[in-house]
Parts: C-alpha cells; sequence; structure tokens
C-alpha cells in the first residue's frame, strides 16, 4: 500500500496530536484562581518560549513514534541493488536440484544439498546467483542476487517431491529462464541423473542460452529397486508385474491390501521381472481401493507400492423399444451398448404394444429406435417420462417422411427441406465436439448420409451435429427435468452407413453413459496430473488427498476445480451425487535407477559448451537489475520500541517536579 | 495591673482572624471583637463613646420639640435642644461588596468572611452606642437591604442579612450605590466593605454621590496578604475570579512589577477616597480586626 494512500495519510494527521497536547502544555499546567486579573500582565510570551525548549525533545519523541507508527503499518520497503552492481556482474549461475522421487534415496538428497552448497560456496563473489528446484516442473526456490547467505538458507527450503522429472522438459524451462538473466549463465545441475529422465531427443537437452553446464551427480553406486509395473484384472483373479531393478539379489514379501485390509501376502525368493497371480478377492460394490505393497529393504522405498481402483457396479439395464425386435437396429444398437467396458449395460428389449408402458419409470433412460412408428399412446408415455426426468435417445425411422410432425419431440418438417437424391451422399459438416457426449468420439466425417429428415430447429434445441449442407443430423432437446437425443436418420442402411462406422459404437456408449450419468472418468492416474471435477461429473464438490487433507477450501468447493494430484495414493472425490475413488501412483519412470553414463554426460556438457557464445549472449541480454525489496517494518518497530522507551523516560522526568510542585 | 494586662492580652488575641475563624456564630465574632477593642479603648479616654451630652443650641423653629430640655426652660424661660454626641451620626449603613473576588483569600479566613467579621463588629459597634444599624449587601446588583434601625432585635437581622452573604459574580459600583443613594435621606455614617478592583474614575462616580448627600463614607479596601506580596516560585496561570479570564504570569512579574501596581492602586484609591471627602482604610485579611474597628473609631472621632 502506498503512503500516499488516503488512510495512510489520514493516520499522518495524528502527528497533530502531540503539537496540540504540547500547546495545551504551555498555556502552562499551574492554574490557580486569583482575585482580580486587573493587575496583573501577561507573560505568555515568555513561557511559550521556556516550555517550547523545555518539551522539545519530548515533542519531537511524541511525533517520530506516531511516524514510526504510520511507516511500520505502511510496511515500507528499501530497494537496494542485489547484492553486485549490474555493471559488475561477472554473469548468472543457476543451482538446480533434482527433487524428482528418485532423489528419496536413503542420503542422496543430503548429498544433493551438500553439493549445492559447495556450487554456491564456489561461484564468484561478482556473479548473480539463483537456486531452483525441478521435478514435473521448474521451481525458484531463491530470488536472483548475490546474497549467497539467502541462497544457502533457500536449499533448507527444498524437499523431495513424488513427481518425475524430465531432463528435456527441465532444459527447456531453463533456457526461458535464462533469456531474462545476465550472461553468461552457468547451469549447476545436482541430480541423480537418472537414464529414465533423458527426452527422447539428444537436443532437447541443449539449450542455447546457457554456454556452460556443470552436472553434480548423486546417488552413484548400483542401486536396487523393487517396483509394481501394473496390476491387471483378469477373468480368475489379479496380475500384479514386478520389476527388480539392479542386479542384487534381495528378498521381499508382496502383500495384497483391499480397501485398507492385508487379503493376501506372498514371498519373493527371485530377483527380476515377473508376474504374481493372486486369486480374485471379493469386491464391495462400487469403487475398490486396492494397494500392493511390497515390503523390503530396497534403495528406493517411494515406489513399493501401486495403488489400483476397481469398480464393481451392477450393469444399468436399457430398454430398447422397438416395433421389429429382429430388425437391424435392435442388433446394432444391442451390440454397440453390451460392447461398453465392464458389462456395463444389459440391453432389455421392448417391443411396442406388447410391454406395460409403466415399467418405463424403473429406467433412467431409453433408446427408440424408430420415434417415427410410435403410436400415441406410447408418444404420451414417452414424453412423461421424458418430463419425469427419463432422458431418451431416438432415431428417426423410414415412417418420418410420412408424418408431418415427429411424435415425442413436436418437430416439423422443413419447407425448405429438398431430398436428397439416392445416388448423392453428404457427409457431416459440423460437430459440436465441446459437448461431453462427442468429446470422445472421432470419425463423423466418414459417415456418409444419403436421406436424412430435415426438420425445423425448435427454441432450446441445440444442435450437436449438422450435416454439410447444414441440416441438423444430432439434436438435444431438453423436456421438463428429463432430455431427448434426436438422431434425424435411421438405423436402416439404406438411409445412411452410420451404424457400420466404429465412431457409432463409441457414439451408443458416450451417450449411454451421458444419458445415464455414468461418465466414465479415469481413476488411475500419475503423480502430476491434473483432475478436473468436471470429469467426475460435477463442477463443485470436495477432494480428500491420501493423507486425509482437505484440498478445497470451503470456497472452491462451489467452484469449478483443477485438482494437481501430486501425492501417490487414494485421493477420494465427494460430489453431490457421489464418491468416487482415484489412484495416484509414481511414474514409473523414476523406478529405474540407473544412471546416465558418464559419456552421455560428457556429450551433454560438451554439447552446451560449444553453443556459439554469440548467441548465448545475444539470447540472454543483460537486464535492468531489478532493485531488491527489503522490508523496513521490523526496524521501524524496534526503533519504535526504543522511541517508546524514551519517551516513557523524558515524560517522567518531567512529571515528576510538577508532581512535587502540586504535592 | 497584670491580671488586668493578662485579660487585654487574651482579648486581642481573640482579635485575631485564625481564632475567629474558628468561631461559627457571626454574633458571637462580632461581640468577641466589640468586647476586645473596648477593653483596648479604655486606655485611651479620649475615646469616650456614649450617649454623652455634647451641647445646647437655641431652638429654632422646626426643630423637634421633643429634644427642646424644659428643665432649662424653667429656669430661664429660654427654649434651648439639648443635643448629644450621639447625634451627629445617628446611623451606621454597611455596604458589603459580594463579589467573586472577595471570595479570594485564607486560609485562615477569604476576604468576604474577614469582610463579614467587619461588617458584623462594626454593626455590633454601632448597635451597643444605640445607632441605627443597617445593611446592603451587593455585587453588580443589590442582593440584600436592610435598612437603618435602632430598635432592639433589628441587629440580629443585620448580622444574618450580612452572615448569609455569597461571593457570586463581578462587581459593579454604579447600580448598586444609585439604588442606595435613593434610598437613604438621613445623613450618616457609610461604611463599604470591598476590594475595589475597579477604576478609581468608575468607583468616584458611584461613591461621590453619597458624599455630596452629606453621608460620611469610609471604605474599607479588604485585601490578602497573597494580593498585597503575592509568592510564585514557577509560572502560573492566574484565573480571575469574576470573569473567569485567564492569565500566565512570571514569578519575576509577581514579584517586582505587581507590588508596584497593587500599591499604585492604593494610592489611587486612597486619592480618590480624600478628594470627596471620604475615609480609606486598608485591611489585610492576616492582620487582627481590631485594627480596623480603631480606624474606624478614629474616624469617627474625626468626624466629631
Amino acid at each position: 500500500m502506498a503512503l500516499l494512500a488516503p488512510l495512510f495519510l489520514l493516520g499522518a494527521l495524528a502527528i497533530g496530536l502531540p503539537f496540540w497536547l504540547h500547546r495545551l502544555k504551555t498555556q502552562s499546567s499551574v492554574r490557580q484562581p486569583f482575585s482580580s486579573a486587573m493587575l496583573l500582565e501577561s507573560s505568555e510570551q515568555q513561557v511559550h518560549l521556556q516550555k517550547k525548549l523545555k518539551y522539545f525533545v519530548l515533542l519531537a519523541l511524541r511525533v517520530a513514534l506516531l511516524v514510526l507508527l504510520v511507516l511500520a503499518f505502511a510496511k515500507p520497503v528499501f530497494y537496494h541493488s542485489p547484492g553486485v552492481l549490474a555493471g559488475e556482474v561477472s554473469g548468472t549461475h543457476l543451482i538446480l536440484v533434482d527433487t524428482s522421487v528418485s532423489m528419496s534415496r536413503a542420503g542422496v538428497f543430503s548429498q544433493a544439498i551438500g553439493a549445492a552448497r559447495r556450487a554456491i560456496d564456489a561461484v564468484p563473489n561478482d556473479a548473480l546467483l539463483q537456486v531452483l528446484s525441478a521435478d514435473g516442473s521448474l521451481h525458484l526456490a531463491s530470488d536472483l542476487s548475490g546474497e549467497k547467505q539467502a541462497h544457502r538458507a533457500a536449499l533448507s527450503t527444498l524437499s523431495v517431491s513424488a513427481l518425475h522429472l524430465d531432463l528435456g522438459d527441465m532444459m527447456k524451462s531453463v533456457d526461458r529462464l535464462a533469456e531474462s538473466l545476465p550472461a553468461p549463465v552457468t547451469l549447476h545441475v545436482i541430480s541423480d541423473f537418472q537414464a529414465s529422465a533423458m527426452p527422447v531427443r539428444f537436443s532437447d537437452l541443449v539449450s542455447s542460452r546457457i554456454p556452460e553446464l556443470i552436472p553434480y551427480v548423486v546417488g552413484t553406486g548400483t542401486p536396487f529397486n523393487w517396483s509394481v509395473e501394473y496390476v491387471r484384472e483378469t477373468a480368475t483373479g489379479l496380475d500384479v508385474a514386478l520389476s527388480g531393478y539392479g542386479d542384487r539379489e534381495r528378498v521381499a514379501d508382496v502383500e495384497l491390501v483391499l480397501n485398507g485390509a492385508v487379503i493376501e501376502s506372498r514371498g519373493l525368493s527371485v530377483t527380476g521381472p515377473q508376474v504374481i497371480q493372486f486369486a480374485k478377492p471379493e469386491y464391495a460394490e462400487g469403487d475398490n481401493q486396492l494397494a500392493i505393497r511390497i515390503i523390503t529393504d530396497d534403495d528406493l522405498q517411494a515406489d513399493n507400492e501401486r495403488f489400483h481402483i476397481i469398480e464393481k457396479t451392477p450393469p444399468i439395464e436399457v430398454p430398447l423399444i422397438t416395433y421389429a425386435s429382429e430388425g437391424l437396429p435392435v442388433t446394432y444398437l444391442s451390440a454397440a451398448l453390451e460392447s461398453a467396458s465392464g458389462d456395463a449395460f444389459v440391453v432389455q428389449t421392448l417391443v411396442a404394444g406388447q410391454f406395460d408402458l409403466r415399467v418405463l419409470s424403473r429406467y433412467t433412460w431409453a433408446v427408440v429406435d424408430d420415434i417415427s412408428s410410435v403410436d400415441a399412446e406410447l408418444s404420451a408415455a414417452l414424453i412423461d417420462f421424458l418430463q419425469g426426468g427419463g432422458s431418451v435417445l431416438a432415431f428417426a425411422g423410414q415412417r418420418a417422411f410420412e408424418l408431418e410432425t415427429l411424435p415425442v419431440s413436436g418437430h416439423r418438417h422443413s419447407p425448405t427441406n429438398v431430398d436428397i437424391d439416392g445416388n448423392q451422399f453428404l457427409s457431416v459438416g459440423q460437430v459440436d465436439s465441446g459437448h461431453p457426449l462427442l468429446s470422445q468420439t472421432e470419425g463423423w466425417h466418414n459417415v456418409n448420409v444419403s436421406r436424412s429428415m430435415p426438420v425445423e430447429v425448435l427454441d432450446g434445441d441445440k444442435v450437436l451435429i449438422r450435416l454439410e449442407n447444414n441440416e441438423p443430423f444430432l439434436i438435444e432437446r431438453r423436456f421438463g427435468e428429463g432430455r431427448l437425443l434426436l438422431v434425424l436418420g435411421g438405423l436402416n442402411n439404406r438411409w445412411n452407413d452410420f451404424p457400420v462406422h466404429p465412431v457409432f459404437v463409441s457414439f451408443i456408449i458416450e451417450t449411454a453413459r451421458y444419458l445415464s450419468g455414468t461418465h466414465d472418468i479415469s481413476k488411475m492416474h500419475t503423480a502430476g496430473d491434473t483432475l478436473s471435477l468436471a470429469q467426475v461429473g460435477s463442477v463443485s464438490g470436495q477432494v480428500v488427498d491420501p493423507d486425509g487433507n482437505r484440498v478445497l477450501s470451503l470456497a472452491d468447493t462451489t467452484r469449478e476445480q483443477q485438482i494437481k494430484l501430486n501425492k501417490p495414493g487414494f485421493y477420494t472425490v465427494y460430489t453431490t451425487e457421489k464418491e468416487v475413488s482415484i489412484a495416484v501412483n509414481i511414474d514409473a519412470l523414476e523406478s529405474d535407477l540407473q544412471t546416465i553414463s558418464q559419456e552421455v554426460l560428457d556429450r551433454w556438457q560438451d554439447a552446451t559448451a560449444g553453443q556459439d557464445p554469440a548467441v548465448a549472449v545475444a539470447g540472454s541480454r543483460v537486464p535492468d537489475q531489478e532493485p531488491v525489496p527489503t522490508e523496513l517494518w521490523h526496524w521501524l518497530l524496534l526503533l519504535l520500541a526504543l522511541v517508546i522507551i524514551g519517551e516513557s523516560v523524558l515524560g517522567n522526568t518531567y512529571l515528576n517536579p510538577r508532581r512535587a510542585e502540586q504535592g | 495591673m497584670s491580671a488586668l494586662q493578662t485579660n487585654r492580652s487574651t482579648a486581642r488575641d481573640l482579635l485575631h482572624p485564625k481564632v475567629l475563624a474558628g468561631l461559627k456564630n457571626l454574633d458571637l465574632v462580632a461581640r468577641s471583637v466589640v468586647e476586645g477593642v473596648m477593653i483596648g479603648l479604655h486606655r485611651s479616654p479620649a475615646f469616650g463613646f456614649s450617649q454623652e451630652f455634647a451641647e445646647y443650641r437655641a431652638y429654632n423653629e422646626g426643630d423637634d420639640p421633643r429634644f427642646i430640655d424644659w428643665n432649662v426652660f424653667a429656669r430661664t424661660e429660654r427654649m434651648y435642644i439639648k443635643r448629644f454626641l450621639g447625634d451627629t451620626n445617628s446611623h451606621l449603613m454597611i455596604l458589603l461588596d459580594t463579589s467573586a473576588s472577595m471570595g479570594f483569600g485564607g486560609p485562615p479566613v477569604s476576604k468576604l468572611r474577614y469582610g463579614k467579621f467587619l461588617a458584623a463588629s462594626l454593626a455590633f459597634l454601632a448597635a451597643r452606642q444605640h445607632d441605627a444599624v443597617g445593611c446592603m449587601i451587593f455585587d453588580e446588583e443589590v442582593r440584600d437591604y436592610r435598612p437603618p434601625s435602632s430598635r432592639a432585635g433589628k441587629l440580629q437581622g443585620v448580622l444574618h442579612c450580612i452572615d448569609g452573604a455569597e461571593a457570586t459574580t463581578g462587581t459593579k459600583f454604579d447600580k448598586p450605590f444609585q439604588k442606595f443613594s435613593e434610598q437613604i435621606s438621613r445623613r450618616g455614617l457609610v461604611a463599604v466593605i470591598s476590594d475595589f478592583y475597579c477604576d478609581t474614575e468608575t468607583l468616584l462616580a458611584s461613591v461621590s454621590p453619597l458624599a455630596w448627600q452629606g453621608q460620611d463614607v469610609v471604605l474599607f479596601q479588604v485585601l490578602d496578604q497573597q494580593e498585597l506580596d503575592p509568592e510564585f516560585d514557577s509560572n502560573v496561570l492566574l484565573e480571575d475570579l469574576e470573569t473567569g479570564e485567564a492569565i500566565e504570569v512570571a514569578p519575576q512579574f509577581m514579584r517586582e512589577a505587581y507590588p508596584q501596581r497593587i500599591r499604585d492602586h492604593i494610592d489611587a484609591l486612597q486619592k480618590a477616597a480624600m478628594s470627596i471627602g471620604a475615609d480609606h482604610v486598608l485591611v489585610n485579611t492576616s492582620d487582627s480586626l481590631d485594627q480596623a474597628l480603631r480606624n474606624y473609631l478614629l474616624f469617627r472621632q474625626r468626624r466629631k
């Protein structure tokens, strides 16, 4: 807040208080009655002079007290050059410490901190310094300055994360940072230099703005590490793939933990990749939290546990309303729905006129293979079903052309419609890929439409797909609490080839998930991923991390949030509708502790040093060094305390004689 | 002889303000003062003070026939009027200023309290010689007025009037004195008890009409020792009791300039009193009352 802010200007007015008080004091503190002032003569001038001289120091202290108080609240900062002057900078040294998971090996991170400290000490005094850390991204641990003490202190704030370091991404970030730093920039990288951290292209390791790279390799030796590669659910049980990195023999026990309880334990005696099979446990309904835990004394403990979610929900029954139970539409729709993973959907074929319409209320959504064939009774039942919150996926069948208005939806033929000749084909023109229904589907443009059912778009209709002649092909319309998805084409091969394209299956499955409210989300994540609450089917909710802490504040729970999944373990997402478990695992690349060979490291250094210095220097212009702000409020408070003491002592000194006089 | 001296010294001790301040009853104060003064007066026979024969004067038309000495007429067949000493000043009017400035002073007594003692003593003294006594309490206005009377019991009324006086506001002599001069018709003695913190010209304008009426005016100027010789060690803010005006004064001024100013004021007042034939008596509240009464009696004697 600036000192010229009205609040502080108001506070500064308080300085007038001691002046006013002292002005009163100079009137004289001894007031006595006297019979008459007729013969008196005021000697005020002399008295004022004496009083002012007498209390000047006290007045000054009191004014200083108020000024310091106002300034302390204003939190002034003193800008000074960052240690060394811009003209004297010999370059910039970036001290980058790897904080990825692999650095959590015993003693490795403390080695890294020690190496970083030595690197700081070795930097010339006329150079600028900055401490960085890198895991999934680059973090600035200290400000750019020449004050080594501050950088040493910044090292103590670093800690190992659960994320994976990619050296290529790291160098890209450092390259961008170096653009604004005084050249030449020397990069000190303190890391275990895992081979798995290498980018695909070696050139990604080379920065055009960094002419010198100094690697500090920590955690050398021949490490051994067990890790769980994957967990796979099979028809008979579970396959757990284990990897043993290193050539030492290490025994271990493997535990299978289901929903927090150890259900099976098995000993390992052979090192190396292997698959262990577990019998199918008894799963509870909903999300089952499954953890595979390796109990061993390998070098990297962080990856000895893998987390997995096994979802067990009963299949959702989908009523397929048709007039021909043996027709092609039924075949296409049934096949598509039943191909969904995990046997999520079961088709119940309901032949129109042969079922009790009241059963519709048992379902959340229904499919109508030909809405043009629906009679009045079924139409009324479907409208009631929609109004009551149900959803319907309907196709316009062959009879649609014979009707002026489609049943249920109420759409009329478009007067501008020109029937497409059977010899001509239209493709899909526009697809609303932002719609959750269509975001996961691909291949619409391969669909050929020879005959469509052009209708007038009604108010409230959302056209999700249009043909290339701009006629609607897929319309979403809300009915009360429910929604109708209307495909303006039949499932007859004579109209289009939609059912034979792969997009048909994905469209039907996505529609089924969309209309039944079981939108598929990925429940398996790698540390560092981002989870959107919208993916869980809700824009708001609360997330509890593996440590049992709430991730979102109360205010955040009402907003759409992107949750960074930084901890391995099970996250639980609570929404208004359901509870979802998310498993987060450490990147498997961190488990391989094999380091970059010295040859590769040398090549990296050489490639960096081989950069054209002119390019490097030109790329990193010397910026106008921004002065470093230093907060002064704590010094002001100290000074304030001294002034208060001084004021008290002096004021007491003045007060004593007056008390004596009054006594 | 020694017993008489002891008696006198005890009586004089009783006149000291410190002693009088302890007496609640103003009547008792007045009696004590007067008795004390009377004892002192016996030392000087020149101060005869009673209904003594003064002279015979031939009867003139208009004289009250009650005062014709019929014995002389029987012997000489001439009518003479018998006159007594008390006949020259047969009544005393006490004018007591009760302005706020009179509340100043003490301990032991304020100027007003001292003025009350003085007024009561004068009244008692006059009553003792059968003079008619009246009083007027004033500040800016006439607060109380008792016409002169020599009737038995009237003295208590006068003393009660004096006793009830309280220091209140400012002082203005013109209006109360004008009213007084309208009320009084007979010639007599007028004792004005005040600190006279006013312009002498203004005072003269108020008192002169009384003198011109033939009243014998005596001005008792009652001042406290702190007013006559103030003692301040440090700067002090003095607040005028009447106006509330506060003036900051230095001790140097109070030591050097102020005493000279008060002396000049007293001298000016004295000269003004002399100019109209009035008498001026300066009374210090730290002095005993007999001095003031003695001055009064001397003044009365001179008037004979």
